[in-house]
């Protein structure tokens, strides 16, 4: 006997696929979509308006609620360092900006561009080695540091982008990490790079040098968060206009498709892989005025490791992603300090957890889950059918009549429950009460037998009335007559009708 | 300058980088994944020779055993942790990439750890002294290296040659999931070629440090090195690792008598440079994609 169908899972499991957005009362679309972002034609907040179906209300729905989010995260990364922190906790904040800044600038050279480059920490060292350099030896002041900056990340990019043309995926992966060795190397070897001192130091900062500790510190804080601000715009505009536009249509092993369409997508590719090494390199230059200076420990392997684990922690691809990965390593690395060499144990494992168990990194949750919980709907419906009447998915797109779908499956579930009530008091009761008041339960199963289709329905046939009774089945075709079943004999019409049931039942078991 | 010293230098670097770059080749083609945690097999080999030096004996074999034997078990771990965990998994390169970097994050941290930065040195396994032969001279320790990798990167290839694993292997290395459909087992052959690159990471390990000191970051240049030596010579072909490996141990040699040490990884760079945008597959890998 198969269990009765349990339709209550498949309703709970339809609720929760539609996706739940953020409501505000009354209509306001139309003030929201006149604002638009400087010079583009976007909105700066996506909102839908409409009447609520049940309550006929008017309502809007903010269909992308990111924005309001960033504005939140940001403001408290803005305010919360120099109200409540002491002097390590803004000089790890600052650390974090300018490795945010880092990582969302490298986020276009990796997501947008699909370059697989590691020399991005590398740029930012040529940046900061060569305004350190020209500010130590040629007096350089801190503003003209800041532009020297990009133009060293330019050259770098020039020199390091000539092989990315030829080479592609992990081969330029790992000629990048080499790339990046042969800095280390170079710089710990020359003696006007600060062999000696680990580090070219003594270089202009834009801190003004009778200044307070603490408010030199604040002060580096806001510069190093404007910085972030600047890269966040940066990445905005390239990766949302129209270079952005022109390598989204080329990912991966779709190139061909768009060199058809007519982009030009190399270029496109070594346009945002320059514009993000000059922005490295510009941010090497702030670095240099930030720290006074420049330190090999740029061109670290484990520094690199660090950067990566930053990006994969939060999702490559993602700016979003870069910066909470970002949070969370200087969180460890810098905040937990008291931790010694455990916490970069600790934020190797974080990164190898969030390698092994998820796809795209902390914010690619979301997406993972709701693949999961659409395969185990599936799965489930696949179990269902296994229980008679009920159609496969890929069953169902073939039948045109989907009313037909739900009547198999009300009848699979009527057949289940009736199967339950047919006993053999049942069916002694039926023998016995041939024209008298029956029980609920006999009266059910006799109610379902006769809704029966007319094709192959059971009858009884008087091949001679009163004396000989026969049970035929109906063709259900006109012209068509009906053809004998078996062999049995009845004597009485009652007998014969109890002989029909007992077929039925019979039947009604047999099915699945 | 002295070609015999020459020639001498760049089949001592050969042989080494050859064992890197194999081992990093071999992972390539047949698993599909870059062994970023090859530097850390490295290193936990010379501190697991290190190790048998100062405990069990100082014998040249046990030492070179000793190494060869940690880096077979490290090479297990990281297949364990980074291959058998994500092979059948969407973006499975990036990932295991990613998760072999991790491992040598996590590793050099706890090597750090354990041991404290104070460099180690192994004994002299193969004795203080000079060879003469006719014009050559030759230190013992650069003869103990050839002949040992020499001999550790022929058995290799016998066996990948010979034995029924070392078909398994090349077969894999071919064609993985042909492999596996004529009954292949992918996750024993990746943990048996794990194991033998691993020890032939450790071998390096232990023959590098006549030379060098061990260290928690000892393995940041040799993987460098051994990366961009199977880069140039082809990820996947063995005859393409030992031809570039043989170059390279060249123009280092060559660098470090005429120009001076410092100069040697920007030749080298160069050198691979010029071979990749000649041939993006380096010089013996194939042009087409062989593994989807």
């Amino acid at each position: 006997m198969t269990a009765p169908i349990d339709n209550t899972a498949s309703t709970t499991a339809l609720v929760g696929t539609r996706r739940l957005l953020p409501r505000l009362a009354g209509h306001g679309g139309v003030s929201w979509r006149r604002w638009r972002y400087p010079f583009t034609r976007r909105t700066p907040l996506l909102i839908e308006t409409g009447y609520n179906p049940t309550t006929l209300a008017t309502e809007r729905r903010i269909v992308n609620p990111a924005p309001i989010l960033w504005l939140i995260a940001l403001a408290a990364i803005a305010v919360a360092p120099p109200v409540f922190g002491n002097s390590s906790f803004i000089s790890a904040a600052t650390t974090f900006a300018l490795y945010a800044a880092i990582n969302v600038i490298w986020m276009l050279t990796i997501g947008t561009a699909g370059i697989f480059s590691l020399a991005s920490l590398a740029t930012v060292g040529v940046g900061a080695f060569g305004a350190a350099y020209l500010s130590v030896y040629w007096g350089f002041p801190w503003w003209a540091m800041w532009m020297v900056g990009p133009v060293f990340g330019l050259i770098f990019g020039v020199l390091i982008a000539i092989p990315a043309i030829r080479l592609e995926g992990f081969y330029y992966a790992l000629l990048t990490v080499g790339i990046t060795e042969l800095c280390r190397v170079y710089v710990i070897q020359s003696q006007k790079l600060g062999a000696a001192a680990y580090g070219l130091f003594g270089a202009d900062g834009f801190v003004p040098k009778d200044m307070a500790e603490r408010p030199g510190l604040i002060m580096g804080f806001y510069a190093s968060f404007v910085v972030l601000l600047l890269a966040l715009a940066l990445y905005r505009a390239i990766d949302g206009q129209r270079l952005g536009r022109l390598l989204r249509a080329a990912p991966e092993k779709h190139e061909a498709f768009a060199e058809a369409l007519g982009i030009n997508y190399r270029a496109a590719r070594i346009q945002v892989f320059l514009i993000s090494s000059a922005a490295l390199g510009g941010v090497g230059g702030f670095y240099a005025t930030l720290l006074h200076g420049a330190s090999p420990s740029l061109f670290t392997m484990d520094q690199l490791m660090l950067l990566l684990a930053m990006i994969v922690i939060g999702g490559i691809g993602r700016t979003e992603g870069a910066v909470l990965g970002t949070l969370i390593v200087v969180l460890f690395d810098k905040v937990f300090i008291g931790l010694g060499p455990a916490r970069l144990v600790l934020i190797a494992g974080i990164m190898l957890a969030t390698v092994l168990f998820t796809r795209g990194g902390l914010f690619g949750i979301p997406a993972q889950y709701r693949a999961w919980r659409g395969k185990r709907q599936t799965e489930r419906r696949g179990q269902r059918s296994g229980k008679g009447g009920e159609v496969m998915p890929d069953e169902a797109m073939e039948i045109a009549d989907k009313q037909s779908i739900v009547a198999r499956r009300f009848d699979a579930r009527v057949r289940a429950e009736l199967k339950a009530l047919i006993t053999d008091a049942l069916i002694e009761e039926h023998r016995t009460s041939a024209n008298k008041r029956r029980s609920d339960a006999l009266e059910r199963v006799l109610t379902y037998f006769r809704r029966a289709a007319v094709a192959d329905k059971y009858a009884v046939l008087a091949v001679k009335p009163f004396a000989e009774y026969r049970i035929v089945a109906l063709s259900g075709r006109r012209g068509v007559p009906p053809r004998v079943v078996d062999d049995q004999v009845f004597t009485t019409p009652e007998a014969a009708l109890h002989g029909v049931f007992l077929k039925r039942v019979s039947d009604l078991r047999d099915s699945t | 300058m002295d070609p015999y010293y020459l020639a001498l230098t760049t089949i001592n670097l050969a042989a080494i980088y050859g064992l890197l770059a194999l081992g990093i080749s071999i992972i390539w083609s047949s698993l599909g994944m870059i062994n970023m945690a090859q530097g850390f097999t490295f290193a936990v080999s010379g501190y697991g020779a290190w190790l048998v030096a100062q405990h069990i004996s100082t014998n040249g074999l046990a030492v070179v055993a000793g190494g060869v034997i940690t880096g077979a078990l490290a090479g297990a771990l990281i297949g364990g942790i980074a291959f058998i965990p994500l092979y059948d998994k969407p973006n499975f390169p990036l990932r295991s990439l990613i998760a072999t970097l991790a491992i040598s994050l996590m590793g050099g941290q706890c090597l750090l750890w354990i041991f404290t930065p104070r460099v180690k040195a192994l004994p002299k396994i193969f004795g203080i002294g000079n060879v003469h032969f006719g014009p050559v001279v030759a230190s013992y320790d650069k003869i103990g290296s050839i002949v040992c990798s020499a001999i550790l990167l022929l058995v290799t290839l016998a066996w990948m040659k010979s034995s029924r694993r070392g078909l398994e292997i090349r077969a894999m290395m071919q064609n993985p999931e042909g492999a596996a459909l004529v009954g292949v087992g992918l996750r024993s052959t990746a943990m048996a070629v794990m194991m033998v690159t691993g020890a032939m990471a450790g071998l390096a390990a232990v023959l590098l440090s006549q030379n060098y000191f061990i260290s928690p970051t000892a393995g940041v240049t040799p993987l460098v090195k051994g990366m961009v030596v199977a880069l140039a010579g082809g990820l996947g072909s063995v005859a393409g690792a030992l031809i570039a490996a043989i170059l390279i141990g060249f123009i280092e040699a060559v660098t470090a008598v005429g120009l001076g040490g410092q100069y040697v990884l920007i030749t080298q760079f160069l050198f691979i440079i010029a071979v990749l945008l000649v041939r993006p597959r380096g010089i013996a890998g194939m042009i087409e994609h062989t593994r989807e």
